[in-house]
Formats: structure tokens, sequence, C-alpha cells
């Protein structure tokens, strides 16, 4: 499947390409755990946001996506950068975020991964280089700076940037990607294309939904996969990480994904009708957790008591969480100035001296006229 | 020793603060369109690259915004970038990153995470540089929590400011008028630092206190020797740093003087002038005894011919005709 689409993926009608074969079962098993706990916290996250109306941020839930955090999860080392979109809870695990920080910076409360400053969709873990954001294009530019910065370094990390395909409607998306490609940063970009943004379809906003061709003009390596393939995904993620820590580049994949649920928050939106019925139904019958487990469990990998024992095990974890942020306390009033600005300038008082006082400035001194240049 | 009658342009200290950088530390970079060719930025980045190489001083694509997102992203990593932009104009551009992302970094990390990343923005004046190529908009940067914003006058400031807001664990943006480029101060050749939110009194009077920014405090230090010879004795503070303002500093001069005139080379509407204005009057309105005045640029986008630049940059003299109303009321 080199050059897909939404389009023609779309006419496969049920995906029949996942093979765990040769894959180890350890992973096979982490990964289905990884997907199972995203998928099974966010209804639950989903449940939970209105009876109560704790939950008071927006919240971007990523049910359907969940197969390109798990696959990046087993892959992406500690000291590598992440810099996510706002669909971020999958990657905050991926990085190593636990499931109590990232409830109670929900809850907003102070026990929360940003001490309830962030919420959902600008979550972030600085202490293992994990960083989100709302504005589409920004983050990935940053991570080309990452990048930057390790090859000036001389460092082996990579630092990877994922996004959705309303990055490609900024220019900055297209500055960054050419900006790695003339310096050759080690920059790994995940599109995950999902068709939408928020209600509008890729193609009112561009002339074509195939960004990783787009993108392979610039000259950088590119793939093009379904992105509900949790096998597929990891194994081009690892093609990619290969291909980076040998310093060969950027490496750019374009991930064909679908969101089961609305843009944002825990209703659905479909009631406004800007995606079809059928487009909804084939990716559920293609969620990417259901074709992960028809696999394992042909193979004898999985059995309904070894399910029955995860889900107790990831429920037991979920109700955890809950009660770990509702009992935390809110945050205190901040000294805002402090909040905002560092005070500290540990280096300037190490290297820079204090004084000599200035003189007396001469102020008859004529103005700079500057020429025409 | 140092030397007390060293003296270099102001362009010639910000070249040395950033030589003295590099020196100092592997991590300072210097980017910018064209930093690595021979004039050196207005010889600011003059000698950079041929002493610290390509790597570390490094022309940049035209493209401002993922050229501010890069210098976020490294510093990420441990470099402290210096980005140039040979006109404050050109970094409209990057708005984005500076808004969206530079300034609340800090804050939505918690306090975990630093951004020590340095934009030097040049403004431009005269010579027909109109509408896109003089605006001085300190006043946006300032108005942003979690940036720093210096806007030195002197040579002196130039240097002490950059280094500070080099080494300095906050993103800064500094506002250099090319106006002043060509004008020399003592300038002590150690790394020294300049701190923010400290104010200068440049001339000590009583009857009248002068707030200056940038390209306005040599003017105003004129129009104070001109108020001399009228009896009419001025104190001049120049902010340096518009984010922090020192606010002390320029209210005790007020209590003193009782008069309060702010010099700002950006347009009068929602700048700087009417924040310090209100600052003061805030706290000490009650002891003015004329209202405060502000000598600002029209409300109007730079006009090129250069008859129409003397008349909207204004001089001496139109300072000098509003200071005297003051004392008429």
């Amino acid at each position: 499947m080199s050059d897909i689409n939404h389009k023609s993926i779309i006419k496969i009608g049920k995906y029949k390409d996942l093979s765990i074969k040769g894959i180890d079962n350890e992973l096979v098993s982490g990964l289905y755990r990884f997907m199972l706990l995203l998928r099974m916290c966010q209804e639950e996250l989903i449940k939970e946001y209105h009876p109560a109306d704790e939950i008071r941020c927006p919240v971007h839930f990523c049910v359907g996506q969940e197969a390109m955090p798990a696959a990046l999860s087993f892959l992406i080392s500690k000291n590598d950068f992440l810099f996510s979109h706002h669909r971020s809870h999958g990657y905050f695990l991926a990085k190593g975020g636990s499931l109590k920080s990232l409830f109670a910076e929900l809850y907003g409360r102070q026990t929360g991964a940003n001490a309830g400053k962030a919420g959902s969709q600008e979550i972030s873990i600085p202490s293992v280089k994990f960083y989100s954001g709302a504005i589409v294009a920004g983050m990935l530019a940053i991570a080309v700076g990452a990048g930057l910065g390790i090859q000036l370094k001389g460092k082996t990390e990579v630092a990877v940037a994922v996004f959705g395909d309303a990055a490609a409607d900024e220019g900055a998306f297209w500055e960054a990607i050419s900006y790695a490609k003339l310096r050759e940063l080690p920059v790994l970009f995940i599109c995950e294309n999902n068709s939408y943004s928020t209600y509008s379809h890729q193609l009112k906003r561009q002339p074509a939904d195939n960004i990783h061709a787009r993108v392979a003009a610039f000259g950088l390596e590119t793939r093009a996969l379904f992105g509900n393939d949790v096998i597929t995904n990891y194994l081009t993620l690892k093609e990619a990480f290969s291909h980076l820590h040998k310093g060969k580049g950027p490496f750019f994949i374009e991930a064909y994904t679908y969101r089961f649920r609305g843009h944002v928050g825990p209703e659905d939106d479909d009631y406004i009708g800007y995606r079809p019925k059928s487009e909804l139904e084939f990716w559920k019958n293609n969620c990417p957790i259901l074709l992960l487990e028809e696999q394992m469990v042909a193979l004898g990998l999985l059995t309904a008591q070894r399910k029955k024992e995860i889900v107790n095990e990831i429920e037991n974890e979920i109700v955890e969480a809950f009660k770990f942020a509702k009992n935390s306390p809110f945050p205190a009033e901040p000294n805002w100035e402090k909040l905002n600005w560092a005070q500290e300038s540990p280096v300037a008082d190490k290297l820079l001296h204090d004084g000599p006082q200035s003189e007396i400035f001469d102020q008859n001194q004529k103005d700079t006229i500057p020429q025409p240049y | 020793m140092e030397n007390n009658k060293r003296r270099l342009t102001y362009a010639e200290a910000i070249n040395e603060g950033l030589h003295q950088a590099m020196e100092l530390s592997q991590d300072v970079i210097v980017l910018g369109q064209l930093v690595d060719y021979k004039p050196g930025i207005f010889g600011t980045t003059k000698g950079l690259a041929d002493r610290f190489g390509k790597n570390r001083v490094f022309d940049f694509p035209v493209a401002e915004n993922i050229m501010t997102s890069a210098a976020m992203g490294a510093s990420l990593v441990g470099i402290r970038p210096v980005i140039v932009h040979q006109r404050l104009d050109f970094m409209m551009y990057s708005l984005d990153a500076i808004v969206n992302w530079l300034s609340l970094w800090h804050f939505k990390s918690n306090k975990e995470s630093r951004l020590p990343v340095t934009i030097r923005a040049i403004v431009g004046k005269g010579w027909g540089q109109a509408a896109q190529h003089s605006k001085s908009l300190h006043a946006w940067f300032a108005h942003l929590p979690g940036l720093k914003v210096a806007i030195p006058s002197t040579a002196y400031d130039a240097k002490g400011l950059l280094l500070e807001s080099i080494f300095g664990e906050n993103p800064t943006v500094i506002i250099e008028n090319r106006s002043l480029f060509s004008q020399a101060d003592f300038v002590p050749q150690l790394p020294y630092r300049v701190r923010f939110g400290k104010a200068e009194v440049r001339r000590k009077g009583k009857d009248l206190t002068i707030v200056a920014i940038s390209s306005m405090v040599p003017v105003s230090l004129r129009v104070a020797q001109m108020l001399a010879a009228e009896s009419i004795d001025a104190e001049v503070i120049d902010i340096r740093t518009l984010s922090p303002l020192d606010e002390a500093t320029i209210c005790d001069s007020v209590s003193k003087t009782k008069r309060l005139v702010v010099a700002d080379p950006a347009w009068q509407s929602f700048g700087a002038a009417g924040e310090i204005i209100a600052r003061v009057s805030m706290k000490i309105g009650n002891q003015m005894k004329s209202n405060p005045i502000r000598i600002c640029l029209p409300d109007s986008h730079t006009p090129m011919s250069y008859v129409l630049e003397e008349i909207y940059y204004g001089n001496e003299e139109t300072m000098l005709k509003e200071i005297r109303m003051m004392f008429k009321e």
C-alpha cells in the first residue's frame, strides 16, 4: 500500500493485511494492552465528563486513533523528544506519563502533570521531553528546532512530531519540512490523517489528500499507511528510527486513520452531518483494537478468559486514577509573576560581572542614517 | 583595570557582546538572515562566523516563523540561540511562535521548562525606511506575560542587556533602534550584565521628569539641556527595559518633580507611554502639578518622503513646545 489515501482505503471494506506472524508475542500483547487501556480510559472519561462536570477543559478524545501512539510507545526512548497535537492522551502515555497525573490534570488539580495549568490539549512532561499544544502546526516547527539542537550538540536522540492533516494547511508546516530537509535534521514527522479538521474535510482545505506525496517532493523519505494496523505502524516506525539513527535525515509517515468520537468533548457531533455514516461504520469495523484482537484470537494468543483479566486490571487502574484525581487538592492561588517568568539566572550569575558603572552618555551625537540599506 | 575612556559604538558593543557570549559558552548560537556575511547586520555580527564557524553562526531561510520555532526547540536541548531580525517588521511572521508558544511555555509547564531564546529586532528610522521598515512594536511584546523586553539606548546597555538576555533563563526581545547604531558610549571590556527592571537616571533634575525610551533618550537629554536655559531643571530617566518596568524609580522621580513627560518613539495610542502614565497616575496622580503628557509618533504609518519623515518623527523643538505648555497651565 505505497500510494494510498482515504478514498482507496475505504474501498477495502474489511482490512485483512494485519499480520502478527514473526512478531514477538510479548510485543503483540503489549500493543494490545496499550490500545485497550487508552480506549477504556477515554470511554470512562467520556462517561464522567458531564454527570459531575468536574472535568472543565476542552478534551480531544482519540478513540479510534490508538494504533499510532501504541506503536510509538514501544520504540521511542526516554531521551527522544515527543511533540504532540492536542489529541494528546495516547502520546502522553506513550512517553511514560501516568494515568493518575493525566486524570488529575484534566480535573485541574495540583497533582496533575502540570498542576492544572495546561489541561488536556497542552499537557506536558518536561522531564521526559513530552510536550503538546493546540495550535496545529506550531509544535512540529518546534520539533524541527529540537532536531537542530540535537544535531548541533552532536547527540543521537530523535525529535518526533505528531500532528493531524490540518497542520499541512499551515505555512509553518511547509517551512518546517523544508528546513528539516535542508539541514537533514533527525526529525520524525507523523501525520495522523483523520480527514477532518473539526468538521471540515481535508479536500475542502487542500487540493489532494496525499500529504506524503507532496512532502516527498522536498526530498524526505516518506511512507503512507493504513494507520489502524498497529503492526504496520510499528514496523514502519522501526524503519524510521533506524533511518534517523543512521543520520540519514528526516522521515515522514502519513497514517490514515479516523476518530470515532466528536472533534472535542464527550458528545458526538455527527448530528451536524459533516461525515457520512458509512465512513464511520467502515472505520469502526476496522477498529485498530479489533483488527489486532482478531489475529491474536486466531493464533491462540488471546482467550476470552485472558481478555477478561486484562480488562479487569485496566478497570482497576482507571478506578484508581479517578480516585487519585478527585481526592487531590486544587492548586492554591499562585504568584503570577513567578509562574510566568523564571526568577533565577544561574548561568548569568556564573558567567557575567556586575558593573563597572556606566558613565554620562554624550547626548550630542548624530543619529545614524541608514542609507539605502 | 578598566579604562574608563574606552568607547564603542552601539553596533560595536553588540558585536563585542556576541563575541564574548560565544566565547563564554559553546551553547550560544546566532541565527538570522545574512548574519554570516561580511557586513554582519550593520556590524553587529561581524567576524562571528569566521571565528566560531558556520555551525554556530548561520544564515537562515526567509522563514521567520520556523526560525523562531527552531530556536525554541534547540533551546530545549540546551542551546542558547540569538535570533537577529534586520528589521522588526520581518519578525511579524513569527508572531505565532512568540505569542502562542514562546511566551507561555514556562507558564504552562508549571515552571518546569525554560526557553532562553534571545530575539534581537532592529527598528529602522530615516532615509525612507517607510511603513514596512520602521515599526517599533515594543509595547506589543511587553503586553505578553512570560517575555522580557529590553530597549537599550546606549552602547553600554546594548551590550550588558544582550549578555544578560543570552545567559538568563527567560525568552527576551531586544528592540534596537537603528538611529543609535553609530552612537558611542563608555563600554567596559568585561562581559558585564545590565539587569532587567532597573531604570537609569541619565540626568538629575527637580522640576520635571522625562521618562525616555530608546532613541528618545538622547533627544530628551538635549531637550533637558535646552530647558535648563529656560530655568527648567528636567530629570531624564531611561527605562532600559520595558518588561519588567522599573516603576519605583519613575514614581520616586515624579514624587519629587510633580510633573511627567513620557517620550516614546512609537505610536501614541495603546502604547508604552500610556502604560507608564497610567502606572504613575494610579500611584501618585494626586501629587502631580499638571497633567502628564506623552511625546510619541502620530497614530499613522511611517511616510517615505524625507520631508514628511521630519514632520512625522518631530524633533527637540516640537518636544520643547509641548513641555513649555505644561508649565503655562
